[in-house]
């Protein structure tokens, strides 16, 4: 994997499956994975609830075939400790999930789960009946610009706890050795990410919650914005500086942003909003990443990005991911010709809205091989799917997925 | 007489409190509710649908666009029904059963009400039967389905399926749409239209109903 983020290319491609809440593999999948490769039956642990992850462990990355392993965060989006676990059954499957995952199912069927696990507050996500994920709930105090306040979107931003430096150092120690490469999530370092916006582990969330107000926010209350980010940058820097301290550079690349800026065909800004709202605050912590520390910064964006990654690039962002080719002016041909060079593509390796849940294990096979074909000359590749494994996709997909790149390097796995 | 172009403006723009304002003193001026819609903010919406489609407008400007649209809206639609003015069409609208997101439906619904028609919105996680009870009770001509995951996808068919069973299927048109959805999955499931943009919508919506 390290060779492929110096743009030289390595023997064969790095896989990653499992290392970051951008690159997972739905709890469903896992289990199905663990199942086809014969590995030792036991309930997968939901390690992110908020999307139904399930964690990928030594046993199931070996014979998949992965090279990448992760430092996750210490606390799920809910805002409880992803620790002490108990059993729950989703779907028909045992699966387990962290000890604070309390939730309330409603007379239709859908699944509440509440902040930091207390019952006593009011739900912050809602899996519908039959769904697969849970989503946020919306809770937006009314908004009264004369009083509206910063810090109040600011509660979740603040000075690392020795809790998650602790997590951090004994994740990474556990993880030496092991030869993997390392991808880290270190929390606080992404800008208006919308998943964040409405603070599913807050109990009480103050300021612009609601995913629409914010969006309009960009537009109408640019300085309140700045305002966040500033504040916002500069613990982040101070945060990694602390963590830096303990691990210094046992991580490979570190997760700081998963901020989408793109949709199916076109943008949720201009490039000119982007320079102006977002481009002065990434280049700020990814200049202290590059001037402290060896990480490469991983930005990750759903959607038709193509016209952002020039400046993705100036502001120091060394991996992009997903790569979602199946979007506007995504064509991977291109993006390898026009970026390849100096932007690692961690993703793209399949598309994951139509061609791994829908298509057939041949379909999987030569889509694959086609995007091997095109990423892998020259480094700069790790191969991943487009965003995470999705409930529902059949385990055959996967595993003609993961053939197809060892057919590639010309290697066999399990 | 209050000038009711600042209205068209003030949609364009952004701005519901102007849109809201001038609304009301056109309203009060005696500018028929109908004008107002056809003269105003359909246009208004039309524009608004073009600067999305070339990329002048990105999501924020067309939510904001939306809620002042809206809150004109909010002002003329029971000025219109007690006139028993016709809409273009009545549309139900909902993000289909198992999936929550709705900021690209919300945006396909406010085109729709921007380009004339009734719109009557059903939230997100909606179930079949909700579909099949709000079309027959509301005697609408369309209906729209959203989706944004791979896995809520399947909804649509389900929907399209049920107003089969109900012997509905060919009292409406069914329209689909969502960031995974493609003319070849509308065709798949038999919708009779697909939108690729909220601008996209409106197009559509337009032809399905004049068919």
């Amino acid at each position: 994997m390290r060779t492929a983020l110096e743009h030289r290319e390595p023997d064969r491609i790095p896989l990653d499956f499992g290392s970051t809440a951008v690159t997972g593999i739905h709890v469903s999948c896992v289990a199905a994975l663990r199942d086809y490769y014969g590995l030792a039956p036991r309930p997968v642990k939901v390690h992110e609830p908020y999307q139904m992850l399930g964690l990928v462990e030594d046993d199931l990355r070996a014979a998949m075939g992965l090279d990448v392993t992760g430092v996750l965060p210490r606390k799920t989006m809910f805002g409880f400790p992803a620790a002490d676990w108990k059993e729950w059954n989703f779907h028909g499957l045992d699966v387990l999930v962290p000890g604070d995952f309390r939730t309330r199912t409603e007379p239709n069927g859908d699944i509440l789960i509440f902040p930091e696990g207390d019952e006593t507050a009011a739900p912050s996500g809602r899996m519908p009946m039959g769904s697969a994920f849970f989503d946020a709930i919306i809770r937006q105090p009314e908004i009264d610009d004369e009083r509206l306040d910063p810090a109040d979107n600011l509660e979740e931003f603040g000075p690392i706890s020795e809790d998650d430096l602790d997590h951090i150092e004994r994740t990474v120690r556990a993880a030496g050795g092991s030869g993997y490469g390392m991808a880290a999530a270190f929390s606080g370092t992404a800008f208006g990410d919308i998943a964040l916006v409405p603070a599913p582990f807050l109990k009480n969330p103050k300021g612009i919650r609601d995913v629409a107000e914010w969006y309009m926010s960009t537009r109408t209350r640019r300085g309140y914005i700045h305002r966040i980010f500033e504040r916002q940058c500069e613990i982040s820097i101070e945060n990694l500086a602390r963590i830096h301290t303990r691990i210094g550079d046992a991580v490979d690349c570190v997760f700081l942003c998963g901020t989408d800026f793109g949709t199916q065909t076109s943008a949720f800004c201009s490039v000119a909003t982007f320079r102006e709202l977002w481009f002065p605050y990434y280049k700020r912590v990814n200049d202290w990443v590059h001037a402290h520390t060896a990480w490469r910064c991983f930005k990750h964006s759903c959607g038709s990005v193509e016209r952002f990654l020039e400046s993705f690039i100036e502001a120091g962002f060394d991996i992009i991911n997903p790569v979602q080719c199946s979007a506007a002016g995504m064509a991977p041909a291109e993006l390898k010709r026009k970026y390849g060079s100096r932007l690692v593509f961690w993703g793209g390796g399949v598309d994951t809205q139509k061609t791994l849940p829908f298509g057939t294990p041949q379909e999987v096979r030569e889509e694959v091989l086609r995007r091997c074909e095109i990423f892998a000359p020259g480094g700069g590749f790790v191969f991943n799917s487009i965003h995470n494994l999705q409930a529902g996709t059949p385990v055959e997909n996967i595993v003609a997925m993961l053939d197809a790149v060892h057919q590639f390097d010309g290697v066999s796995h399990a | 007489m209050p000038d009711p172009v600042k209205l068209r403006e003030a949609v364009i723009e952004g701005d519901w409190k102007t849109a809201a304002a001038v609304t009301q003193a056109a309203i009060a001026a005696g500018v028929a509710p109908l004008a107002i819609v056809t003269g105003y903010l359909v246009p208004a919406m039309d524009e608004v649908g073009r600067r999305f489609e070339c990329e002048e407008y990105f999501v924020p400007e067309m939510l904001l666009s939306a809620r002042a649209m809206k809150a004109s809206m909010d002002i003329v639609r029971p000025l219109l029904a007690a006139a028993g003015a016709e809409p273009v069409g009545r549309v139900v609208i909902g993000t289909v059963k198992g999936d929550l997101h709705d900021i690209g439906k919300n945006l396909v619904a406010s085109m729709l009400e921007g380009g004339g028609f009734e719109v009557i919105d059903l939230g997100a996680d909606v179930a079949p039967e909700r579909f099949i009870e709000a079309a027959a009770a509301n005697s609408a001509n369309l209906v729209a389905l959203s989706a944004l995951l791979t896995v809520t996808m399947t909804s649509m068919k389900t929907t399209i399926d049920a107003f089969q069973a109900a012997g509905l299927r060919e009292k409406v048109k069914i329209m689909v749409g969502g960031a995974p959805v493609t003319q070849q999955f509308a065709d798949a499931i038999g919708a009779d239209g697909y939108g690729q943009s909220a601008g996209a919508a409106v197009a559509v919506a337009r032809k399905l109903v004049a068919a």
